[in-house]
């Protein structure tokens, strides 16, 4: 029997945000989406390597999101496995593998972000009494795929099942669809994308609320 | 273990410091080697995946126990409060609805070969030194209110002060007395070796505590925000210009102890204990 990385590499090619995966003879190639035209690029061999290639930005800044649309440029990844893929995904977006997994598994449970605050200790507790118009604005600066976040926001802002934010477009909530193409961004489009689910807020986002509560 | 068990290593992260998961990822990847576990995942309170992402790593057909063991110097409050409330753990061992078993393990920090791992790195920093004329200092935070990082620091101290093979041993701390600035006053010998007793290298072992021992501080530092470039020290460039020569006294300043690689013996020595 397959297992779920296998199933999945049968649709090479295939975008995983940022990350264009194709297979090149027995090999698997990984790269920015951007440059697979490129012959330029710095080769990597060893799937630890996504770590270091995922630590900064083009500018050389940290990327404390790694799902930020911000992926570095300039290298190309040749792997030998579907365990090395695995790997090597798993450090250019750390857990979403497992999560889209969970999803299709159908055992991926959402949060609503008024039970993320509420759990909230110590500095954090504060955040819970934002308001509701405020996370409206918040979320829609915050996540939007164009600067802020490539996940698909699963989760909704309250028990009741209200939409994260009114002011985001409809795409940001479809797993079906590609959040670079839904930016209208050039590159390497390829017909199957492996979305990166947002089943909870993240934490940056729980901090970003506590700043508007305490008008940082 | 058997191939049915997984190791889920947590650890604090920092979205302001590029080096602070990076030990926590390296003894992961020293530990997956082993093939001990059929899995090796981490998660962090402020990187990613996050305490609730490792929800959902294990696949519950093929992982049927996961053991979590905190990359933490102490108890305090993350492994008291902050992991069991984000992992949804009741104790020790906890029966998720898939039948799925999750055991909560001691943090790092307070296992019993910690204090051979700082033996040993106090020795691998100042090569060829008597320790009979060396005092030994172990630098914690204090004052921490997240972390009791300053008993185990004591504790430390003084197991390694029962062995009487160093001339002194201190425990010190950055911001409560005794502390690390006050060094000179501390200590006797000519030698002295500080260990930072931290998880990982950043701001605190890169330039505070230099600071505060009086290394002069390499210039273009960028104390920074989220999305500032590292800090000039971020390759360690302290670490290799021991021994320090301060006041006719040679100081041998080691990088914090969570980056040798022996805390992977102890990661998987905490998840059998
Ligand atoms: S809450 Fe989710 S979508 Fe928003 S920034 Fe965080 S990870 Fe991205």
């Amino acid at each position: 029997m397959q297992n779920p990385v296998e199933r999945v590499l049968e649709a090479v090619p295939f975008c995983f945000g940022e990350v264009l995966v194709r297979k090149s003879g027995k090999s698997l190639l990984l790269c920015h989406r951007d440059e697979d035209a490129q012959d330029d690029l710095e080769m990597f061999q060893n799937p630890e390597d996504a770590i270091e290639i995922a630590k900064y930005d083009d500018a050389g800044n940290y990327r404390p999101l790694k799902t930020a649309p911000n992926l570095r440029h300039g290298w190309r990844m040749k792997l030998q496995s579907s365990a090395e893929l695995k790997h090597a995904l798993g450090h250019f977006y750390p857990g979403r593998l497992a999560v889209f997994f969970a999803w299709q598994r159908g055992e991926l449970r959402t949060t609503s972000l008024r039970e993320t605050l509420d759990r909230q200790s110590g500095m954090y507790r504060i955040a819970a009494t934002i308001s509701d118009a405020q996370i409206d604005d918040l979320v829609a600066g915050f996540c939007h795929s164009n600067g802020g976040c490539l996940r698909t926001i699963l989760w909704k802002r309250d028990q009741h099942g209200t939409i994260a934010s009114t002011k985001l477009p409809i795409q940001k909530f479809d797993p079906t669809l590609d959040q670079v193409q839904a930016l209208g961004r050039t590159g390497s489009a390829t017909g199957t994308t492996v979305p990166l689910l947002c089943q909870e807020s993240c934490n940056l986002l729980v901090a970003a609320c506590r700043k508007v509560v305490k008008g940082e | 273990m058997t191939d049915k068990t997984a190791l889920l290593i947590v650890a604090h992260g920092s979205t302001v410091n590029p080096d602070s998961s990076a030990p926590t990822l390296a003894h992961a990847a020293e530990i997956r080697r082993r093939k001990i576990f059929r899995e090796v995942s981490c998660a962090f309170w402020k990187e990613e995946p996050s305490l609730r992402d490792a929800l959902f790593l294990f696949d519950p057909k093929s992982v049927r126990e996961v053991y979590v063991v905190p990359n933490f110097i102490s108890e305090g409050y993350f492994t008291q409060t902050v992991i069991p409330r984000e992992l949804e753990l009741n104790g020790r061992i906890t029966k998720r609805p898939s039948g799925q078993i999750w055991k909560y393990c001691e943090p790092v920090g307070n296992h019993s070969l910690m204090t051979e791992l700082l033996l040993k790195r106090a020795g691998e920093v100042a090569p060829g030194v008597n320790p009979a004329e060396t005092s030994l200092l172990i630098v914690a935070h204090g004052t921490d209110l997240n972390e009791n990082s300053a008993v185990a620091a004591k504790r430390e101290a003084e197991k390694i002060r029962a062995l009487g093979k160093f001339s002194e041993v201190l425990n010190v701390y950055m911001e409560e007395p005794p502390l690390i600035s006050d060094w000179r006053k501390l200590t006797e010998t000519r030698n002295v070796v500080v260990v930072p007793f931290f998880i990982s290298d950043g701001l605190h072992s890169y330039e505070d505590i230099p600071r505060l021992i009086g290394i002069p501080a390499p210039a273009g530092v960028d104390r920074g925000g989220p999305g500032s470039t590292p800090p000039a020290t971020a390759h360690g460039e302290v670490f290799r210009r021991n021994p320090h020569k301060i006041d006719n006294r040679s100081l041998f300043y080691a990088p914090s102890i969570g980056t040798d690689p022996g805390f992977a013996d102890i990661i998987v020595e905490q998840a059998k204990s």
